[in-house]
């Protein structure tokens, strides 16, 4: 597979234009995406303009920026000022961006090509991509299957060589795994370290902006772009930008891996066997692999459920019909815009969602349910901490299983169950990357996840980087001629 | 736990949700399927745990100075409205006159 470094270095070396790669890409995405459904839409025009601006910089031999000539699709739950933003939602087919997300306007600073928005489920509520009210997106891998969520249409983008690079927003599990179901690298960056301005929001303090790639490099490439304090964003950590590329080089002599056995007792193949062969890879690399007890891990399902939804039903409130969005053509009074504007605009899994988020904070059931979940959210960190001075990182599956068919689970409960191994990191706000791991007998790619301490987004990717070379897959990519 | 229908009628009117007959039945399934997995907390001994806000201990009240910036002008934010009229957004009289 085509790495966003090598875009950037043909452009770079002038062996293809900007205004070349954004035609190729862009009739590349229309012959294929029909069969995929990675995008919502195309941002040609801004594309080929944004291309043409950057051809005149390199003839006039202007210093390019840090992501030049390489496209990027954007998850469409962040805003690109004058561009539709529909969060996969019924309520915002028409909505128009007026400003910029932090990260659009740093990606673009650094001469980035935006080239079109991607598939999620609504408002990024789901592990599937079948809850976009628009179509669901499919694996690129196996057309009969799930490219994971909610992040899939970014993940399939780039899975199927649309672009080398992409956005994703990650709340629990939403970049890692569908990069797991996807083969590719994905990475929820340490809470606070990406400006989370313009990306719609869903669970305020579980939300984090990362990208899907191709490697771990593309990955830190855009990382180190994306990394900045923002005045915008209260939760902007105040610290200056790291050179996460430079730091991938360096030794991993002497750092450990924890590995939470009690809680991966039921796991089951392939992942079982895969996880163990990784593992194995991991401790050639010369690391030491230690068991870890994490025994809050168990109930990572139930407080993520609690608290996520509840800060999704204050979010979500502002979704009135009054301002912007759906209005009701039904609505008569003003209770009625609200009421109906909303049971018309929402999905099933949003309203699933703003339900449990208003039930659990309601008078009666808020000490019961919201205020247990924000206790036990102090436990995760805290076991995490103490793991932390055991071990450097710790090491799980990203997800039970590979990619699953289309319409497998029926009911949200059996869905949330997928998420078991993703959600403890955003509890925690611990950065996590999901990477390319193997695949199943029937070639499905599976994941392994490595999280860190706060702030040590590096040095996880520095071991992610050193598994990738070791395990030597990641060229690996699916035949989009297959058929399903 | 089971999930009454008066209890959705309540939260339907809590999140200002119209909720259709024909999804009631099917909502009431799921929360009370969701509902009986994450009781599971009560099993854990929280006494005197302190509830957490925010993972990153080191911001606390963050402030910016007051100063003064460009904003969304009239006619972008209109752009979005579903229905304005004179410069403001259009809503249905919430106040009437007595006949």
């Amino acid at each position: 597979m085509d790495t966003a470094l090598a875009y950037k270095e043909r452009f770079v070396r002038g062996e293809m234009k900007a205004t070349e790669i954004v035609e190729k890409q862009l009739s590349f995405i229309k012959e294929h995406d029909p069969k995929i459904g990675a995008f919502l839409s195309l941002l040609e025009e801004r594309a080929l303009k944004k291309a043409q601006l950057l051809d005149a910089k390199r003839r006039e031999n202007k210093p390019l920026g840090k992501l030049a000539g390489i496209p990027i699709a954007i998850k469409d739950n962040m805003h690109i000022r004058g561009e539709i933003t529909t969060c996969g939602s019924r309520f915002l087919t028409n909505y128009q961006a007026p400003f910029d997300a932090t990260v659009v306007r740093l990606m673009e600073e650094e001469d980035a090509l935006l080239i079109g928005k991607t598939n999620l489920d609504e408002f990024a509520m789901g592990s599937s991509t079948e809850n976009s009210a628009f179509h669901p997106t499919k694996n690129p891998w196996n057309l009969m299957c799930s490219p994971g969520g909610s992040s899939g249409g970014s993940a399939a983008a780039v899975a199927a060589r649309f672009c080398p690079l992409a956005l994703g927003s990650d709340t629990g599990g939403s970049i890692r795994q569908p990069a797991a179901f996807c083969g590719l690298v994905g990475f929820k960056p340490t809470y606070g370290r990406v400006s989370r301005f313009g990306l719609v929001a869903f669970g305020s303090s579980l939300d984090q902006i990362g990208p899907l790639a191709a490697n771990v490099k593309d990955a830190a490439l855009l990382l180190e772009v994306m990394g900045q304090h923002c005045d915008k964003d209260s939760t902007s950590l105040p610290l200056p930008p790291a050179n996460y590329l430079a730091e991938l080089q360096g030794s991993l002599q002497g750092k450990k891996i924890g590995v939470p056995w009690s809680f991966l007792s039921s796991l089951r193949d392939p992942v079982a066997s895969n996880f163990k062969e990784a593992l194995g890879l991991l401790k050639e690399l010369g690391l030491s692999l230690i068991d870890v007890d994490i025994p809050i891990l168990k109930n990572s399902i139930a407080v993520y459920y609690i608290l996520s939804t509840a800060e999704a039903s204050t979010n979500l409130a502002r979704f009135d019909g009054i301002r912007y969005g759906l209005r009701s053509q039904k609505a008569q009074t003003l209770s009625e815009i609200y009421d109906l504007s909303r049971d018309e605009g929402f999905g099933d899994e949003v309203k699933n969602r703003i339900l449990l988020g208003t039930f659990v904070l309601s008078s009666g059931y808020k000490e019961a349910f919201y205020k247990k979940g924000q206790q036990a959210r102090t436990l995760f960190i805290e076991e995490f901490r103490s793991a932390f001075t055991l071990c450097d990182l710790i090491a799980l599956p990203t997800a039970p299983s590979a990619a699953f068919e289309l319409g497998t689970f029926h009911t949200p409960l059996e869905m949330y169950l997928q998420d078991i191994f993703t959600t403890p990191a955003n509890l925690a706000g611990l950065p996590a990357v999901s990477l390319l791991s193997g695949f199943s007998s029937d070639k499905k790619p599976l994941g392994l996840q490595l999280l860190g301490p706060q702030l040590h987004d590096a040095e996880v990717l520095r071991v992610a980087s050193a598994f990738e070379e070791a395990l030597g897959l990641c060229s690996a990519s699916p035949s989009l001629e297959a058929k399903p | 736990m089971d999930f009454s229908e008066s209890e959705l009628e309540k939260l339907s009117r809590l999140c200002r949700i119209e909720l259709r007959s024909d999804e009631k039945m099917r909502l009431r399934e799921n929360l009370s399927k969701i509902l009986s997995y994450i009781e599971q907390l009560k099993a854990l001994e929280l006494e005197g745990v302190a509830p957490c806000n925010h993972v990153l201990p080191q911001l606390k009240n963050v402030l910016r100075e007051d100063r003064a910036q460009e904003t969304l002008s009239r006619e972008e934010f209109l752009k979005n409205a579903p229905q304005h009229i004179g410069g403001m957004i259009r809503v249905p009289p919430v106040i009437r006159m007595e006949e």
